[in-house]
């Protein structure tokens, strides 16, 4: 049984991680909780399940699976991207000066008004992803893998991946990198500081996107209010694994998710949603800044 | 006007001055206007002819669906009567409420309803959204039938104008314990339920009941809550896998229950499931897919056997394009005992409505429908249903 709760819970902790990093890299450049970036990863699993029924109404996914799927995903990470940098431009943008509570405010609004505007335009009740995946399951001794979560593990992993490269080693990642250090010392160095913040909303909404479009395909339901609670979820990821921190966003998600997974199998599945809190509380008694949180020196 | 400095406090009572000459100039121009607008459209609201009926339930959420097909019973009841010049002489009026399944949205739903002054109230569709309503229904001597809230509680508090048209828990539970028992004969039950007065409350009388019938041979191995609201539940499922269970039991709805057997299916649990009438719906079936065929749950007899039920089921499905939802046909008996009784009162007075409620002898889609003194009514037997391919279909009754 073991076994398979640490698949069930890597599976959430992926989701997690994904919705995590968008967190954390904007937390890291504007130092903004974007509260409103559920509602893009809400935004994303709609729209992958609008998308894969209309692609099944043409027959295209019977012609080839893999190809309308990724279709699909690539249409949602585009679409989510241009919602992050849409947001941040009406949001975030012209409270930049503002008091710190500014923009906070704006990003709970924001993501009210998404989950109303998604809630009148698509209706309140439940919208089901079409059953297409082949229910193919892998055994590993008693524990079972299923094809849905290897594919999301799988595509989790790459993206990860492909993030942590881009982030270390091209001369975007690297002007993200320098504005998340100092702001100001980055602008003067001659990198376009709103460029580079529309460029990691993008990246962190095109992350949210993808991680909608698994949990559509992995539950199968999508509603307006799943952005809430992953959102709280993935922001205590977040924090878990540092603030700021790329990595730890991405440990801080796996972890929760094993936490949650485990912990529901081992103590009392009643209070699922209450470890995953407890360990952040404890987490942060013992080391303020998260797991791989750096304490960063006061500014001048 | 004043030219002193500031921070004085003969400068800072000036400015105050300031203010409350402005703040009455404001009021004398402005506020007039608004205030008579305001009165003008609420007063409209209350044309004195029309006899207001409220109806709640979960309207919007993820269990809007029932409170859809809740108020749609109800409609067609209303409109069946006002065709024929309303109750009273006066058109009957529908007011709806939301409650979001919530009790707190309740409460406010169940004031909402109580100061505009309704004669009754069709609802609400959830035990944990029902039971406080209903002391707020009690204090505003309003009648209220339940068509869905299955909890026992409901009718124990002794209020006089509480009724309710479908079973209770407790019955629920031992119909399906008995079925577990002489029919299924599965020993190992894993039980789960989510948490609310509903689920929890029919998850505990199962129980009780099955170790009452079982009498030491059947045994529960596993009993555990989920969220409602959440989506997955690998976690607690893989737990039941390891008790080998031979029937999940779950005390809950469909958005979860459809999930838990779809999950169940895909970790290769192969007990099948049971569950009561919070599942009974075409959502559950979508939601599961391939998965639900072979579920069983407890509901009351299939309305279709009635010719009015027969009826009702094919007014719905010409009015709405749907098919028949099952608590549509209990809001639309509903509907009438209600606008029956007030007839029968010769009053829309709430108290005088209860009673004639209490009195009522009426044949509907369900059958013929008398409520006890606690507001239950008399002749409520479960039956147990199976989810077949795209459909339920009655399949056991206890023996008489």
């Amino acid at each position: 049984m073991f076994l398979q709760q640490l698949i069930n819970g890597l599976t959430l902790g992926a989701v997690y991680a994904l919705l995590a990093l968008g967190y954390t890299m904007v937390y890291g450049i504007l130092e903004l909780i974007n509260f409103a970036h559920g509602e893009i990863y809400m935004i994303g699993a709609y729209l992958a399940v609008i998308l894969t029924a209309l692609l099944s109404a043409r027959g295209l996914t019977q012609v080839s699976l893999f190809f309308s799927l990724a279709l699909v995903l690539l249409i949602c990470m585009l679409y989510c991207g241009a919602y992050g940098i849409t947001l941040e431009r009406l949001a975030y943008r012209p409270l930049r000066s503002a008091h710190r509570l500014s923009p906070l405010i704006s990003a709970i609004g924001m993501s009210i008004f998404l989950q109303n505007f998604v809630m009148l335009t698509q209706g309140s009740s439940d919208r089901v992803f079409p059953q297409l995946f082949p229910r193919k399951t892998l055994r590993i001794g008693s524990a079972g893998l299923s094809l849905l979560q290897l594919v999301i593990l799988s595509l989790s992993l790459v993206l990860m991946i492909l993030l942590h490269l881009f982030i270390r080693k091209t001369r975007l990642g690297r002007a993200m990198r320098a504005t998340a250090q100092d702001r100001v010392m980055a602008s003067l160095c001659g990198i376009p500081i709103d460029g580079i913040i529309a460029a990691t909303f993008f990246i962190g909404s095109a992350l949210a996107a993808a991680a909608g479009f698994m949990v559509a395909i992995y539950y199968g339901l999508v509603n307006f209010s799943i952005g809430y609670v992953a959102g709280i979820k993935a922001f205590t990821a977040a924090v878990l694994g540092g603030i700021g921190n790329i990595p730890g966003a991405m440990m801080g998600g796996l972890l929760l998710g094993l936490i949650e997974s485990l912990g529901s199998a081992y103590i009392s599945s009643e209070y699922k949603d209450g470890f995953a809190f407890l360990i952040l509380i404890l987490v942060l008694i013992v080391r303020p800044n998260g797991l791989f949180g750096e304490k960063t020196a006061d500014r001048a | 006007m004043c030219e002193r400095p500031q921070l004085t406090r003969s400068g800072l009572l000036c400015k105050l001055q300031k203010i409350i000459l402005m703040g009455i100039f404001v009021r004398w121009t402005y506020l007039p206007w608004p205030l008579i607008g305001f009165l003008l459209v609420t007063g409209c609201n209350h044309r004195a002819g029309e006899i207001r009926i409220g109806v709640a339930g979960p309207m919007t959420g993820d269990q809007s669906k029932l409170g859809q097909d809740l108020q749609r019973g109800v409609e067609v009841a209303v409109e069946e009567w006002n065709q024929k010049g309303g109750v009273l002489g006066r058109r009957i009026l529908l007011e709806i409420g939301d409650d979001q399944h919530d009790p707190k949205q309740a409460v406010l739903v169940a004031n909402k309803f109580v100061d505009s002054s309704m004669v009754g109230v069709i609802g609400h569709f959830n035990s944990s959204a029902s039971i406080p309503a209903s002391s707020v229904y009690h204090e505003g001597h309003i009648p209220m039938i339940t068509p869905a809230s299955t909890n026992p509680q409901l009718t124990e508090q002794g209020y006089e104008n509480v009724f309710r048209l479908c079973g209770k828990d407790d019955q629920q539970g031992k119909i399906a314990a008995e079925f577990v028992v002489n029919r299924l004969k599965a020993v190992r039950v894993a039980i789960l339920h989510d948490k609310t007065t509903y689920g929890q409350g029919l998850g505990d009388l199962f129980r009780k009941n099955l170790e009452e019938l079982g009498r030491g041979s059947f045994k529960v191995v596993y009993q555990g809550g989920i969220t409602q609201g959440d989506k997955d539940f690998r976690g607690v499922l893989t737990s039941i896998a390891e008790a080998r269970p031979d029937l999940i039991y779950f005390g809950g709805i469909y958005p979860e229950g459809g999930l838990i057997i779809r999950q169940a299916k895909e970790l290769g649990l192969s007990a099948p499931m049971m569950s009561g009438d919070g599942v009974i719906d075409p959502k559950f079936l979508e939601i599961a897919g391939p998965a639900a065929q072979g579920t069983y749950l407890t509901f009351g007899p299939d309305p279709k056997a009635v010719p009015q039920g027969r009826r009702f089921v094919e007014k719905y499905r010409t009015r709405f394009g749907a098919e028949w939802a099952p608590y549509a046909i209990y809001a639309y008996d509903s509907a009438n005992l209600l606008i029956t009784a007030i007839e029968k009162a010769g009053t829309t007075d709430g108290k005088k409505v209860a009673e004639a409620l209490h009195r009522v002898k009426y044949d509907g889609a369900l059958g013929r429908i008398e409520f006890d003194s606690r507001g239950d009514i008399k002749k409520s037997p479960y039956v147990v249903w199976i989810a077949g391919t795209g459909e339920f279909k009655e399949y056991w009754a206890p023996p008489e």
